[in-house]
Protein backbone atom coordinates (compact mmCIF):
# COMPACT_ATOMS: atom_id res chain seq x y z
CA UNK A 1 0.00 0.00 0.00
CA UNK A 2 0.96 3.38 -0.66
CA UNK A 3 1.45 5.28 2.62
CA UNK A 4 2.16 9.11 2.80
CA UNK A 5 4.35 10.41 5.64
CA UNK A 6 5.87 13.55 7.04
CA UNK A 7 8.89 13.39 8.61
CA UNK A 8 10.65 16.13 10.18
CA UNK A 9 8.75 18.11 7.68
CA UNK A 10 9.87 16.54 4.38
CA UNK A 11 6.54 14.42 3.23
CA UNK A 12 7.49 10.92 1.96
CA UNK A 13 5.37 8.51 0.02
CA UNK A 14 6.18 4.75 0.74
CA UNK A 15 5.31 1.14 -0.71
CA UNK A 16 4.70 -0.89 2.65
CA UNK A 17 2.87 -3.74 3.51
CA UNK A 18 0.84 -1.85 6.08
CA UNK A 19 2.06 -4.19 9.14
CA UNK A 20 5.55 -2.03 10.08
CA UNK A 21 5.82 -0.22 12.49
CA UNK A 22 6.94 3.59 12.59
CA UNK A 23 10.15 1.95 14.72
CA UNK A 24 10.79 -0.28 11.97
CA UNK A 25 10.09 2.37 8.69
CA UNK A 26 12.00 4.96 10.74
CA UNK A 27 15.41 2.72 11.39
CA UNK A 28 15.32 -0.10 8.31
CA UNK A 29 13.35 1.69 5.62
CA UNK A 30 14.38 5.86 6.12
CA UNK A 31 18.10 4.49 8.14
CA UNK A 32 17.03 7.37 10.44
CA UNK A 33 18.70 5.20 13.60
CA UNK A 34 18.58 7.71 16.19
CA UNK A 35 15.38 6.63 17.32
CA UNK A 36 15.93 3.45 19.32
CA UNK A 37 14.55 0.28 19.66
CA UNK A 38 15.10 -1.95 22.48
CA UNK A 39 11.90 -3.36 24.30
CA UNK A 40 9.48 -3.48 21.88
CA UNK A 41 6.87 -3.57 24.07
CA UNK A 42 5.65 0.78 25.37
CA UNK A 43 8.08 0.19 28.38
CA UNK A 44 11.17 1.62 27.74
CA UNK A 45 10.82 4.74 26.00
CA UNK A 46 13.79 4.66 23.54
CA UNK A 47 11.72 5.24 20.73
CA UNK A 48 9.76 7.93 21.63
CA UNK A 49 9.18 10.12 18.69
CA UNK A 50 6.66 13.23 18.12
CA UNK A 51 3.57 12.89 16.46
CA UNK A 52 1.65 16.62 16.00
CA UNK A 53 3.73 17.91 19.00
CA UNK A 54 3.14 14.89 21.19
CA UNK A 55 5.84 12.38 22.94
CA UNK A 56 4.38 9.02 21.63
CA UNK A 57 6.17 5.43 21.18
CA UNK A 58 7.19 4.82 17.62
CA UNK A 59 6.83 0.84 18.95
CA UNK A 60 3.39 0.52 18.78
CA UNK A 61 2.60 2.62 15.84
CA UNK A 62 1.63 1.26 12.87
CA UNK A 63 3.25 3.56 10.25
CA UNK A 64 -0.07 3.35 7.74
CA UNK A 65 -2.24 4.79 11.10
CA UNK A 66 -0.01 8.02 10.73
CA UNK A 67 -0.23 9.44 7.49
CA UNK A 68 -0.37 13.02 6.79
CA UNK A 69 0.80 13.78 10.44
CA UNK A 70 3.92 15.92 11.72
CA UNK A 71 6.51 13.44 12.88
CA UNK A 72 9.24 14.67 14.40
CA UNK A 73 12.60 12.07 15.42
CA UNK A 74 15.43 13.30 17.36
CA UNK A 75 17.26 13.56 13.63
CA UNK A 76 14.91 16.90 12.98
CA UNK A 77 15.44 19.02 15.98
CA UNK A 78 18.67 20.28 15.01
CA UNK A 79 18.51 23.13 12.58
CA UNK A 80 21.72 22.29 10.06
CA UNK A 81 24.48 22.51 12.41
CA UNK A 82 22.20 24.40 15.12
CA UNK A 83 21.32 21.65 17.91
CA UNK A 84 18.23 22.21 19.60
CA UNK A 85 18.10 23.74 22.87
CA UNK A 86 17.60 20.50 25.11
CA UNK A 87 19.89 18.58 23.03
CA UNK A 88 22.65 21.31 23.76
CA UNK A 89 22.16 21.28 27.08
CA UNK A 90 21.73 17.73 27.98
CA UNK A 91 25.63 18.24 26.58
CA UNK A 92 26.17 21.23 29.00
CA UNK A 93 24.96 18.96 31.74
CA UNK A 94 26.51 15.94 31.18
CA UNK A 95 23.23 14.19 31.26
CA UNK A 96 24.74 11.43 28.58
CA UNK A 97 26.16 8.46 30.61
CA UNK A 98 25.63 5.58 28.08
CA UNK A 99 23.25 7.91 26.12
CA UNK A 100 20.64 4.85 24.77
CA UNK A 101 17.50 6.64 26.24
CA UNK A 102 18.96 9.92 25.05
CA UNK A 103 17.00 10.45 22.33
CA UNK A 104 13.97 9.13 23.67
CA UNK A 105 14.31 11.58 26.83
CA UNK A 106 15.07 14.73 24.45
CA UNK A 107 11.92 13.96 22.05
CA UNK A 108 9.69 13.62 25.88
CA UNK A 109 11.71 16.96 27.16
CA UNK A 110 11.12 19.13 23.81
CA UNK A 111 7.45 17.78 23.98
CA UNK A 112 6.92 19.13 27.22
CA UNK A 113 9.14 21.91 26.92
CA UNK A 114 7.33 23.24 24.05
CA UNK A 115 3.78 23.57 25.68
CA UNK A 116 5.50 24.57 28.90
CA UNK A 117 9.09 25.65 29.28
CA UNK A 118 8.72 26.42 32.93
CA UNK A 119 7.97 23.32 34.32
CA UNK A 120 7.65 21.91 37.84
CA UNK A 121 10.12 19.12 39.18
CA UNK A 122 6.65 16.98 39.20
CA UNK A 123 5.80 18.15 35.82
CA UNK A 124 9.04 16.94 34.26
CA UNK A 125 9.29 13.75 36.08
CA UNK A 126 5.37 13.03 35.08
CA UNK A 127 6.29 14.01 31.55
CA UNK A 128 9.19 11.50 31.30
CA UNK A 129 7.72 8.85 33.06
CA UNK A 130 7.60 6.69 30.26
CA UNK A 131 11.44 7.10 29.63
CA UNK A 132 13.36 5.12 31.37
CA UNK A 133 17.30 5.33 32.16
CA UNK A 134 19.24 2.11 32.89
CA UNK A 135 22.30 3.95 33.94
CA UNK A 136 20.10 5.86 36.52
CA UNK A 137 21.15 9.48 35.31
CA UNK A 138 17.65 11.14 36.17
CA UNK A 139 18.88 14.25 38.23
CA UNK A 140 21.67 15.39 35.56
CA UNK A 141 18.59 14.64 33.02
CA UNK A 142 15.93 16.31 35.38
CA UNK A 143 18.55 19.51 35.59
CA UNK A 144 18.87 20.12 31.30
CA UNK A 145 15.40 19.74 31.20
CA UNK A 146 14.74 22.86 33.81
CA UNK A 147 17.57 24.40 32.11
CA UNK A 148 16.76 23.81 28.22
CA UNK A 149 13.07 25.41 29.50
CA UNK A 150 14.67 28.30 30.72
CA UNK A 151 16.76 28.69 27.16
CA UNK A 152 13.62 27.79 25.31
CA UNK A 153 11.54 30.40 27.00
CA UNK A 154 14.13 33.23 26.21
CA UNK A 155 14.27 32.58 22.93
CA UNK B 1 8.73 -7.37 11.17
CA UNK B 2 7.61 -7.00 14.53
CA UNK B 3 3.76 -7.79 13.43
CA UNK B 4 1.94 -10.63 11.34
CA UNK B 5 0.89 -9.61 8.06
CA UNK B 6 -2.63 -7.64 8.41
CA UNK B 7 -5.09 -5.63 6.20
CA UNK B 8 -5.46 -2.09 7.54
CA UNK B 9 -8.75 -0.52 6.81
CA UNK B 10 -9.13 3.82 7.41
CA UNK B 11 -12.76 4.54 7.71
CA UNK B 12 -13.43 7.97 7.72
CA UNK B 13 -16.84 8.45 8.93
CA UNK B 14 -18.50 6.37 12.00
CA UNK B 15 -21.24 5.15 9.84
CA UNK B 16 -18.85 3.47 7.23
CA UNK B 17 -16.33 2.52 10.72
CA UNK B 18 -19.68 0.52 12.19
CA UNK B 19 -19.99 -1.03 8.84
CA UNK B 20 -16.49 -2.51 8.37
CA UNK B 21 -16.99 -3.73 12.13
CA UNK B 22 -19.95 -5.66 11.12
CA UNK B 23 -18.91 -7.05 7.74
CA UNK B 24 -15.04 -7.69 8.61
CA UNK B 25 -14.06 -11.23 9.66
CA UNK B 26 -11.46 -12.06 11.94
CA UNK B 27 -10.85 -8.30 12.75
CA UNK B 28 -9.80 -6.41 16.03
CA UNK B 29 -10.50 -2.42 16.44
CA UNK B 30 -7.45 -0.28 16.55
CA UNK B 31 -8.09 2.79 18.85
CA UNK B 32 -5.38 4.04 19.93
CA UNK B 33 -3.22 0.69 19.58
CA UNK B 34 -1.57 0.85 23.22
CA UNK B 35 -3.13 -2.79 24.36
CA UNK B 36 -3.77 -4.36 20.40
CA UNK B 37 -0.17 -3.34 18.79
CA UNK B 38 1.12 -5.07 22.13
CA UNK B 39 -1.12 -7.94 21.85
CA UNK B 40 -0.45 -9.33 18.26
CA UNK B 41 3.26 -8.82 18.43
CA UNK B 42 3.10 -10.98 21.85
CA UNK B 43 1.21 -13.26 19.83
CA UNK B 44 3.34 -13.76 17.09
CA UNK B 45 6.63 -14.15 18.73
CA UNK B 46 4.77 -16.83 20.30
CA UNK B 47 3.75 -18.39 16.74
CA UNK B 48 0.17 -17.70 17.10
CA UNK B 49 -2.34 -16.40 14.38
CA UNK B 50 -3.36 -12.72 14.93
CA UNK B 51 -5.98 -11.04 13.27
CA UNK B 52 -5.85 -10.73 9.32
CA UNK B 53 -8.02 -7.36 9.62
CA UNK B 54 -7.43 -4.61 11.67
CA UNK B 55 -10.15 -1.52 11.95
CA UNK B 56 -8.79 1.65 12.20
CA UNK B 57 -10.81 4.40 13.95
CA UNK B 58 -7.32 6.90 13.48
CA UNK B 59 -8.97 9.01 10.38
CA UNK B 60 -12.95 9.27 11.96
CA UNK B 61 -12.27 12.73 13.63
CA UNK B 62 -16.73 12.41 14.29
CA UNK B 63 -15.13 10.14 17.30
CA UNK B 64 -13.09 12.49 19.10
CA UNK B 65 -13.38 15.40 21.46
CA UNK B 66 -14.96 15.65 24.96
CA UNK B 67 -18.02 18.13 25.40
CA UNK B 68 -20.64 19.41 27.43
CA UNK B 69 -24.20 20.05 26.70
CA UNK B 70 -27.38 20.40 29.06
CA UNK B 71 -26.08 19.05 32.00
CA UNK B 72 -24.30 15.75 29.69
CA UNK B 73 -20.69 15.36 29.80
CA UNK B 74 -19.72 13.37 26.08
CA UNK B 75 -16.73 12.13 25.57
CA UNK B 76 -16.04 10.34 22.10
CA UNK B 77 -14.44 7.21 21.83
CA UNK B 78 -11.29 8.30 20.19
CA UNK B 79 -10.35 10.57 22.98
CA UNK B 80 -7.31 10.60 23.69
CA UNK B 81 -6.59 10.03 27.69
CA UNK B 82 -4.46 13.14 28.05
CA UNK B 83 -7.05 15.02 26.11
CA UNK B 84 -9.44 14.20 28.49
CA UNK B 85 -7.12 15.00 31.07
CA UNK B 86 -6.64 18.41 29.48
CA UNK B 87 -9.95 18.85 28.88
CA UNK B 88 -12.36 21.50 30.77
CA UNK B 89 -14.80 19.80 33.08
CA UNK B 90 -17.25 21.09 34.84
CA UNK B 91 -16.69 21.28 38.65
CA UNK B 92 -17.88 18.95 40.97
CA UNK B 93 -17.78 15.24 40.78
CA UNK B 94 -16.88 15.10 37.26
CA UNK B 95 -13.54 16.39 37.47
CA UNK B 96 -12.19 12.88 39.39
CA UNK B 97 -12.06 11.82 35.45
CA UNK B 98 -8.82 13.59 35.69
CA UNK B 99 -7.19 12.00 38.55
CA UNK B 100 -8.62 8.87 36.88
CA UNK B 101 -6.46 9.97 33.92
CA UNK B 102 -3.66 11.22 35.21
CA UNK B 103 -2.97 7.87 37.39
CA UNK B 104 -2.80 6.06 33.79
CA UNK B 105 0.32 4.37 32.88
CA UNK B 106 3.21 6.40 31.21
CA UNK B 107 3.02 9.85 29.54
CA UNK B 108 3.67 8.75 25.85
CA UNK B 109 1.00 5.56 26.65
CA UNK B 110 -1.58 8.92 27.57
CA UNK B 111 -1.09 10.16 24.73
CA UNK B 112 -1.82 7.41 22.70
CA UNK B 113 -4.37 5.21 24.90
CA UNK B 114 -8.19 6.27 24.08
CA UNK B 115 -10.96 6.33 26.30
CA UNK B 116 -13.19 3.77 23.37
CA UNK B 117 -9.72 1.81 23.73
CA UNK B 118 -9.44 1.20 27.53
CA UNK B 119 -13.57 0.51 28.12
CA UNK B 120 -13.99 -2.24 25.21
CA UNK B 121 -10.70 -3.69 24.88
CA UNK B 122 -11.98 -6.52 27.02
CA UNK B 123 -8.44 -6.64 29.04
CA UNK B 124 -10.34 -7.13 33.11
CA UNK B 125 -7.74 -5.12 34.33
CA UNK B 126 -8.29 -1.42 33.09
CA UNK B 127 -9.43 1.25 34.79
CA UNK B 128 -11.92 2.97 33.46
CA UNK B 129 -14.94 0.82 33.55
CA UNK B 130 -14.88 0.91 37.33
CA UNK B 131 -15.26 4.39 36.61
CA UNK B 132 -17.78 4.41 34.44
CA UNK B 133 -19.72 2.41 36.22
CA UNK B 134 -20.27 4.68 39.59
CA UNK B 135 -20.66 7.76 37.15
CA UNK B 136 -23.40 5.41 35.85
CA UNK B 137 -22.00 6.56 32.48
CA UNK B 138 -24.12 5.25 28.98
CA UNK B 139 -22.36 4.18 26.43
CA UNK B 140 -23.49 4.28 22.89
CA UNK B 141 -22.97 1.63 20.33
CA UNK B 142 -23.94 2.66 16.52
CA UNK B 143 -25.09 0.03 13.71
CA UNK B 144 -24.60 -0.77 10.47
CA UNK B 145 -28.46 0.87 9.85
CA UNK B 146 -27.02 4.27 11.52
CA UNK B 147 -29.27 3.51 14.33
CA UNK B 148 -28.11 3.82 18.00
CA UNK B 149 -27.94 1.41 20.91
CA UNK B 150 -27.65 2.58 24.19
CA UNK B 151 -26.74 0.54 27.33
CA UNK B 152 -25.60 0.97 30.79
CA UNK B 153 -21.55 1.18 31.27
CA UNK B 154 -22.64 -2.05 34.22
CA UNK B 155 -24.95 -4.11 31.73
CA UNK B 156 -21.72 -3.74 29.41
CA UNK B 157 -19.48 -4.71 31.75
CA UNK B 158 -21.99 -7.76 33.16
CA UNK B 159 -22.05 -8.61 29.31
CA UNK B 160 -18.20 -8.96 29.75
CA UNK B 161 -17.75 -5.96 27.70
CA UNK B 162 -19.24 -7.55 24.57
CA UNK B 163 -20.59 -5.49 21.76
CA UNK B 164 -22.36 -6.11 18.11
CA UNK B 165 -21.90 -2.74 17.20
CA UNK B 166 -19.40 -0.11 17.07
CA UNK B 167 -18.92 2.05 20.46
CA UNK B 168 -18.84 5.94 19.56
CA UNK B 169 -19.31 7.58 22.66
CA UNK B 170 -20.14 7.74 26.73
CA UNK B 171 -22.42 10.10 28.17
CA UNK B 172 -22.23 11.13 31.86
CA UNK B 173 -25.27 13.26 33.39
CA UNK B 174 -23.73 16.29 35.88
CA UNK B 175 -25.08 15.84 39.26
CA UNK B 176 -25.01 19.07 41.64
CA UNK B 177 -24.96 16.87 44.69
CA UNK B 178 -22.72 14.07 43.82
CA UNK B 179 -19.00 13.33 45.38
CA UNK B 180 -16.56 11.21 44.08
CA UNK B 181 -13.19 9.34 45.01
CA UNK B 182 -10.88 6.85 43.49
CA UNK B 183 -8.74 4.95 44.10
CA UNK B 184 -5.88 2.62 41.82
CA UNK B 185 -3.18 0.73 43.31
CA UNK B 186 -0.35 -0.71 41.02
CA UNK B 187 0.93 -4.75 40.65
CA UNK B 188 4.41 -3.35 40.85
CA UNK B 189 6.53 0.21 40.70
CA UNK B 190 7.94 -1.55 37.88
CA UNK B 191 4.95 -1.99 35.29
CA UNK B 192 2.03 -0.05 35.17
CA UNK B 193 -0.69 -2.75 35.47
CA UNK B 194 -3.44 -2.03 38.36
CA UNK B 195 -3.85 -4.46 40.38
CA UNK B 196 -7.06 -2.47 41.32
CA UNK B 197 -9.18 -0.01 41.10
CA UNK B 198 -12.66 1.75 42.57
CA UNK B 199 -14.79 4.66 42.58
CA UNK B 200 -17.23 5.56 44.74
CA UNK B 201 -20.12 8.18 44.00
CA UNK B 202 -22.54 9.67 46.77
CA UNK B 203 -25.19 12.31 46.41
CA UNK B 204 -25.33 13.71 49.88
CA UNK B 205 -28.07 16.03 51.39
CA UNK B 206 -28.04 16.56 55.26
CA UNK B 207 -25.46 14.04 55.83
CA UNK B 208 -27.24 11.62 54.31
CA UNK B 209 -25.79 9.32 51.43
CA UNK B 210 -28.23 8.54 48.63
CA UNK B 211 -28.13 7.05 45.13
CA UNK B 212 -24.43 5.43 45.76
CA UNK B 213 -22.82 3.81 43.50
CA UNK B 214 -19.29 1.58 44.58
CA UNK B 215 -17.62 0.82 40.81
CA UNK B 216 -14.76 -2.03 41.73
CA UNK B 217 -12.21 -2.93 39.01
CA UNK B 218 -10.52 -6.25 40.72
CA UNK B 219 -9.00 -7.36 37.45
CA UNK B 220 -10.12 -10.56 38.00
CA UNK B 221 -13.69 -10.01 36.37
CA UNK B 222 -14.91 -7.23 34.62
CA UNK B 223 -15.70 -3.73 36.88
CA UNK B 224 -18.71 -4.77 38.62
CA UNK B 225 -20.62 -2.76 41.10
CA UNK B 226 -21.01 -3.48 44.97
CA UNK B 227 -24.02 -3.60 45.84
CA UNK B 228 -24.02 -4.97 49.93
CA UNK B 229 -21.62 -1.82 50.59
CA UNK B 230 -23.99 0.44 48.55
CA UNK B 231 -26.81 -0.65 50.32
CA UNK B 232 -25.27 0.20 53.64
CA UNK B 233 -24.18 3.24 52.73
CA UNK B 234 -27.36 4.69 51.60
CA UNK B 235 -28.65 3.81 54.41
CA UNK B 236 -25.66 6.07 56.65
CA UNK B 237 -25.28 9.37 57.57
CA UNK B 238 -21.74 11.23 57.32
CA UNK B 239 -19.33 10.63 60.23
CA UNK B 240 -15.67 10.53 60.44
CA UNK B 241 -16.35 6.52 61.48
CA UNK B 242 -17.56 5.94 58.27
CA UNK B 243 -15.29 4.66 56.20
CA UNK B 244 -13.97 2.33 59.23
CA UNK B 245 -18.15 0.62 59.47
CA UNK B 246 -18.38 0.36 55.71
CA UNK B 247 -15.88 -2.46 55.63
CA UNK B 248 -17.97 -4.83 57.47
CA UNK B 249 -20.33 -4.39 55.16
CA UNK B 250 -18.92 -5.83 51.53
CA UNK B 251 -19.53 -8.03 49.16
CA UNK B 252 -16.59 -10.02 50.17
CA UNK B 253 -16.43 -12.45 46.97
CA UNK B 254 -15.28 -8.90 44.66
CA UNK B 255 -12.72 -8.79 47.02
CA UNK B 256 -11.45 -12.07 47.93
CA UNK B 257 -11.83 -14.13 44.76
CA UNK B 258 -8.02 -14.94 43.75
CA UNK B 259 -6.73 -12.37 46.11
CA UNK B 260 -3.47 -12.05 47.92
CA UNK B 261 -3.48 -10.57 51.87
CA UNK B 262 -1.88 -7.65 49.93
CA UNK B 263 -4.55 -7.22 47.46
CA UNK B 264 -7.39 -7.70 50.23
CA UNK B 265 -5.58 -5.24 52.50
CA UNK B 266 -5.09 -2.61 49.76
CA UNK B 267 -9.17 -2.89 49.04
CA UNK B 268 -10.30 -2.26 52.45
CA UNK B 269 -7.48 0.75 52.52
CA UNK B 270 -8.80 2.18 49.56
CA UNK B 271 -12.29 2.12 50.46
CA UNK B 272 -11.40 3.18 53.41
CA UNK B 273 -10.02 6.07 52.84
CA UNK B 274 -12.33 6.97 49.42
CA UNK B 275 -15.21 7.25 51.81
CA UNK B 276 -13.44 9.21 54.40
CA UNK B 277 -12.36 11.52 51.48
CA UNK B 278 -16.47 12.05 50.28
CA UNK B 279 -17.60 12.37 53.83
CA UNK B 280 -15.06 15.34 54.20
CA UNK B 281 -15.62 16.43 50.73
CA UNK B 282 -15.38 20.48 50.34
Amino acid sequence: MEVNLAINKKPLTLNLKGNETLLEVLRDNLSLTGTKTACQESECGTCTVMINGKAILSCITLAANVQNQAITTIEGLAEGDVLHPVQQVFIEHGSVQCGFCIPGMIMSSVALLEKNPTPTQAEVEYALDGNICRCAGYPKIFEAVHDAGKKMKKS
Amino acid sequence: MLLNPLTLHLPKTPLEAARLYKELEDSKVLAGGTFLLNSMKLLKTKGTKTSRNILSLANVDELKGVSLEGGTLTIKAMTRINDLLDASLPDGHLKILHEVCRNISTNPIRNMATVGGNLTCRYTWTEMGAVMIALDAKMHFLGVDGLEDVMDAEDFFKNAARSEKLFTHVTIKTLAAARTAYRRVKKTIHVDVPLLAICLKAEIKDKKWYNTRVGINNGVAFAQRDPILEAFLNKSVSSPDLGKEALGHLTTTIYDTRSSDYKKHMFRISLKTAIEEIVSWK
